[in-house]
């Protein structure tokens, strides 16, 4: 099956980004990029973790945090976040048919969180094609 | 009951949000993503997550229809679906390589709620291909040990659809009864 693919470049630039993620909070152990349709592209797991499942399941969870908010009248889905006893996972929207997802435990601050995830997405959103 | 829940499933490309589209009564709840594989080439989006619509029966009975994504990656939806669902439609393509295949990938991974519910069969596509017959449909679910209606359908078209859901809707009467 063909999927989307980055070049060598950009998979240098991803990790490079997701390096800095890891840098800015020790909290951070896992950052995908998948597809809006649920294909993993390019991941940085410090934890075992099955990385085409996950990929699925943030597509689906953006797509339902985008349905909703239309159902609710309320605009652009920014972040769907999944707050948990011992972790965060936000998800994002990356340009027009990518999602980032960042895994973190709960030492990370969820606004610290938020600014890392924002400031990834603008590197990653002007960079990749 | 005055409340039933239904599932429809089946191949990506198959109709299942145009059959809910079609019958819904009210708009009908989708999560349609663009397409990056090589599904491109066949539609532009993919639902991937569920579907959602409702319709009220002659009796007052409110259905509530949920479509699933048909890819395989995304199981762990299928199984989320199907929790308090009643009966099980599986749309059928006939425009792609191996039908019978595909009923049977779905018969294998819904068989547990298979096995507690009812189901009814739709094929799909019948303008671009007239095979299998609807006797091979037969066929392969006796092989299944399973006895269910099979139906051609065009689910653009609301009675269509509508056929379907009745028919389930009296399986399920009938189990009851």
């Amino acid at each position: 099956m063909s999927q989307l693919k980055i070049s060598e470049n950009g998979e240098r630039f991803c990790q490079d980004v997701f390096d800095t993620m890891m840098q800015q909070s020790d909290a951070v152990y896992g950052v995908l990029i998948s597809t809006v349709d649920g294909h993993d592209v390019t991941r940085k797991f410090k934890r075992d973790m099955p990385s085409a499942k996950l990929a699925a399941m943030f597509s689906s969870v953006l797509a339902l945090g985008e349905t909703i908010a239309r159902e609710a009248d309320q605009a652009l889905c920014r972040y769907v976040i999944v707050e948990n006893s011992d972790g965060y996972i936000l998800t994002l929207k990356l340009k027009e048919k990518l999602v980032l997802s960042v895994i973190a435990t709960t030492d990370a601050n969820l606004g610290i969180l938020h600014s890392i995830c924002r400031s990834a997405a603008d590197k990653l959103s002007k960079n990749l094609r | 009951m005055s409340e039933i829940k239904l599932i429809i499933t089946g191949t990506p490309g198959a109709g299942k949000t145009t059959a809910i589209a079609a019958i819904s009564e009210t708009p009908p709840v989708r999560t349609d993503t663009a397409t990056t594989d090589d599904l491109a080439e066949v539609k532009d989006v993919t639902t991937v997550a569920m579907d959602f619509g409702e319709l009220t029966l002659d009796d007052g009975q409110k259905v509530f229809l949920y479509g699933t994504p048909g890819q395989q990656r995304f199981e762990f939806m299928w199984k989320i679906l199907v929790q308090g669902g009643l009966g099980l439609i599986i749309l059928v393509d006939c425009s792609r390589p191996d039908p019978l295949a595909d009923l049977d990938m779905y018969l294998e991974n819904f068989a547990d709620f298979i096995h507690q519910t009812g189901v009814v069969v739709g094929v799909t596509r019948r303008d671009q291909s007239a095979t299998p017959s609807l006797d091979e449909f037969y066929e392969r679910l006796e092989a299944w040990g399973r006895v269910f209606p099979v139906f051609e359908v065009d689910v653009r078209q609301k009675d269509d659809v509508s056929l379907m859901i009745s028919a389930l809707i009296s399986t399920l009467e009938f189990a009851t009864a």
